[in-house]
């Protein structure tokens, strides 16, 4: 097991650097950079080239990415040109905030919609399998935004039950702190429920149609023991894998709900410092962004053998 | 029962939300968080808007954009108009409570002036831009005399800059013990409170300010009182999500969109203020480009804009047309600058015929920043042009790679917003000169060039006057830029908030109070 994951780390460090390159390179070939920003229309020749050699933008590219990438094998990701702070850190304060969302929502997700989508095939084409597919279809067709906006008008400015605006850590204030994240939580919560009903109730049906499901009809189990003992075990696996490409995907960045939330977290950072050239913590996000993708897929996998004995590490 | 459940969770919940000092305090939503703390240094317009609450300069902008003093209680020029003399205002404190001596000053400018500092300012002053501070002097502890290269009626405006952030006076204690920067401590009507990056920045009030003597606020002069203990400013980036805390209660104030304004002046619990700024919205036009350069072109196109609509569709309705770089609460906005473009359909066939035009395609770069009306003026524009028989299309980027090809002179025609310059000679400077050496710039006009050099240098007014009105007429005819109008700063606020007044898109928190 150990070996398999050591195997999986190394083999992500290729992509790592490959991603690590082209962020580099296609970041600077958008046009603008973020002197020209920090200026605006004020930008007079002798202020501009002055910011360009502050912030080491007068030096070659390959010059720049030696310095970057020489760095980045030391864990220094660079500085902010807009806050000045250090990036490692930056990242790692906003990922905590965006994680507590997205571990939450998933996992509520998870705890609804598996059950659900293994309910709807069992009861394949009847009303509560419609409705459940329905439900999930709406679910999934509606923008996150839309969604944020909608519960922000009814729960914030309608009830007045749940602050519209503003952001207070759980460290900080544990019961303002929850309060402040419960929409956003639901926002994802009800985006993902379709996402992964869905995947479990289709790997669900397909179980279902096979023999050895039939046989275990005919040896007179009960529907429960046949569903969950023998259909869902080895239905679980695509929802698992799913579950794995919906976590690296939102611990990516939720920017749209960080937005409509104002919550602090990574994928505004993300989103902000593109408009803002911010160089250094494009890089670094994206990055990181990528390591988690890695990370959290090592994770699904080494998971597997938990839910069907047949797949082992090796 | 429901309803008593609903109704408890709902207070128990704004209790914990609201905190105890909400009654003293003003929550106002900003945009974008600040860049830092350190004026004039790693800034912005947000920045400089939050900074030059705590900072204060020698002189500063009145609300009229003529510059007056502020920690100065007069400014004296000499003779050869090479050297100013600054009397200090005498009871000034800063945050710390020491005393403002003219040795704080002195400290403060070498600070600015040394390259280490990375003032966003320095090449304003070390000659590279023309004006030179060749030295700085203080005969007493109330004086400061400062020494310039060459007679410049631009040094003072140069001084009272907010992207300068005022060449603020600091306090040494504003530095770690290591020279690097800490916190401001200044001397204006508000104290840095805490910062929580990305999230939201506060400032309480300063009990041991010293106002300019005056009854009323003016500008960055004037009445200076903090009324309000606390001032908390909240990043929310989305106008939804801003609306929604405008009318939850959850923010005091913010700024809203134009489109935004009758719906919220519906609300009884909130007040909708707009007041128009110096930033002026254009078209620009790249006079280098082969179909652009022919002048008959240029005015075929401004004489197929609709002034009134077009402004009409950009604000909302808010907006009045002003095709001047001169703004109209400026004291050099007179008769000839309310002279501008007129709508004329006959006028632009026969000057689309007499260019030569035969339906080429003219390329309308805009953006789509909510801040400002690029877009829905280029799209009004381009239907205006069309209908004229000008075949324009829009070509829609991000406001960094706009500004990349601005700076390049890579375009042909743009629709653009210059920002807020008080002074007339410094709002013309900002779009002209030689293209050869800056690109960016749009009319490239050696005479022009000669008129506003020589604005630069005289003082009197009426002087001035003659030569921006020149100016204005020969913009006008040879249409290096449409400006159709100026910014417009559009805030909601809370009902409980008084006394605030928008002013060139500052929020100036002194002088404002609440109603309990």
């Amino acid at each position: 097991m150990l070996r398999f994951a050591l195997t999986r780390i190394l083999m992500a460090l290729p992509t790592l650097f490959i991603v690590a390159v082209s962020v580099f390179v296609l970041i600077r070939l958008i046009p603008g950079d973020p002197a020209q920003l920090m200026l605006g229309d004020l930008a007079d020749p002798a202020s501009l080239a002055d910011l360009r050699a502050r912030l080491g933008l007068d030096r070659s590219l390959p010059m720049q990415f030696a310095i970057w990438f020489g760095n980045l094998l030391q864990g220094d990701l660079g500085q902010s040109i807009n806050s000045q702070q250090a990036v490692l850190p930056l990242i790692a304060q906003r990922f905590f905030i965006s994680a507590q969302v997205v571990l939450v929502a998933v996992l509520f997700a998870c705890l609804v919609a598996v059950p659900a989508g293994v309910i709807a095939a069992w009861r394949q084409n009847s009303s509560l399998d419609l409705t459940l597919v329905g439900l999930a279809t709406l679910l999934l067709s509606i923008p996150t935004f839309w969604l944020g906006l909608l519960l922000l008008l009814f729960f914030g400015l309608k009830l007045e039950w749940l602050p519209v605006v503003g952001y207070v850590s759980i460290g900080e204030d544990t019961t303002r702190g929850i309060l402040y994240l419960v929409m956003p939580i639901l926002t994802l919560f009800l985006h993902e429920i379709g996402v992964i009903l869905r995947m479990a109730r289709a790997s669900t049906l397909e179980v279902l149609r096979l023999d050895y499901i039939t046989h275990a009809r005919a040896k007179g189990l009960s529907e429960g023991a046949v569903l969950w003992r023998h259909a869902f075990k080895n239905a679980f696996g695509p929802t698992w894998t799913l579950i794995g490409l919906v976590l690296g995907n939102l611990l990516g960045g939720i920017a749209v709900v960080e937005t409509v939330f104002t919550i602090p977290g990574l994928g505004r950072l993300l989103v902000d410092s593109i408009f803002a050239r911010d160089y250094p913590v494009i890089q670094g996000c994206l990055l990181f962004v990528a390591f988690t993708y890695v990370l959290v897929n090592l994770v699904i996998d080494l998971c597997y053998p938990i839910f069907d004995p047949r797949v082992t590490a090796e | 029962m429901n309803r008593i459940y609903a109704s408890a969770f709902a207070l128990a919940t704004s209790a914990l939300v609201a905190g105890p000092a909400a009654a003293q305090s003003v929550t106002v939503a900003v945009a974008a968080d600040i860049r830092s703390s350190n004026p004039g240094v790693n800034r912005d317009d947000n920045t400089d808007d939050f900074v030059l609450q705590l900072v204060e300069g020698l002189v500063g902008y009145a609300e009229d954009g003529t510059v007056g003093p502020l920690l100065a209680e007069k400014v004296e020029m000499s003779a050869d108009g090479k050297a100013y003399t600054f009397s200090l205002r005498k009871g000034v404190k800063f945050h710390n409570g020491a005393e403002l001596t003219s040795a704080d000053v002195v400290w403060s400018w070498n600070r600015y002036m040394d390259p280490k500092t990375e003032w966003r300012c320095l090449s304003e002053f070390d000659g590279r831009n023309g004006l030179k501070v060749e030295a700085i002097e203080a005969p007493d502890a109330n004086t400061v005399v400062m020494r310039i290269n060459a007679p410049s009626a631009l040094f003072l405006d140069a001084l009272a800059r907010t992207d300068c952030a005022m060449a603020a006076v600091i306090h040494k204690d504003s530095l770690k013990a290591d020279g690097s920067w800490d916190k401001p401590v200044g001397t204006g009507p508000f104290k840095i409170g805490e910062w929580k990056r990305g999230e939201y920045f506060t400032m309480t009030a300063f009990d041991g300010y010293a106002s300019p003597k005056s009854d009323k606020r003016d500008g960055y002069i004037g009445l200076k009182k903090p009324l309000i203990k606390d001032v908390k400013f909240i990043v929310v980036r989305d106008p939804a999500t801003v609306k929604a805390g405008l009318t939850s209660g959850a923010i005091d104030m913010a700024e809203i969109l134009p489109s935004d304004v009758e719906e919220l002046r519906k609300n009884p619990k909130l007040d909708v203020k707009i007041a128009p700024n110096a930033v002026r919205h254009t078209f620009l036009f790249q006079t280098n480009d082969a179909l652009i350069k022919n002048v008959k072109l240029r005015q075929a196109i401004a004489a197929s804009l609709d002034m009134t609509e077009l402004v009409a569709a950009a604000s909302s309705n808010l907006g009045t047309p002003n095709n001047s770089a001169i703004y109209p609460s400026s004291a050099y906005f007179g008769p000839v600058e309310k002279q501008g473009f007129s709508y004329d359909p006959a006028k632009v066939k026969k000057l689309l015929q007499e260019a030569g035009y035969k339906g080429e395609k003219i390329s309308i770069i805009a953006n789509k920043r909510p801040t400002v009306p690029s877009f829905p003026a280029a799209v009004v524009a381009q239907a205006m042009m069309q209908a004229a028989g000008i075949n324009a299309e829009i070509e829609v980027l991000d406001w960094a790679t706009q500004l990349d090809r601005y700076n390049k002179g890579n375009y042909q025609m743009q629709s653009f917003s210059y920002s807020a310059r008080f002074d007339p000679a410094l709002g013309f400077e900002q779009f002209a000169g030689p293209k050869d050496k800056q690109p960016r710039k749009v009319w490239d006009n050696a005479e022009a060039q000669a008129l506003i050099d020589k604005s630069m240098v005289i003082s009197d007014k009426a002087e001035r006057q003659k030569l921006f009105d020149d100016l204005h007429k020969r913009m006008i005819e040879e249409v290096p830029l449409i400006i159709y109008f100026n910014g417009l700063d559009v805030i909601a606020h809370s009902k409980r908030v008084r006394d605030f007044q928008p002013w060139q898109s500052k929020m100036r928190m002194w002088g404002v109070n609440l109603a309990n």
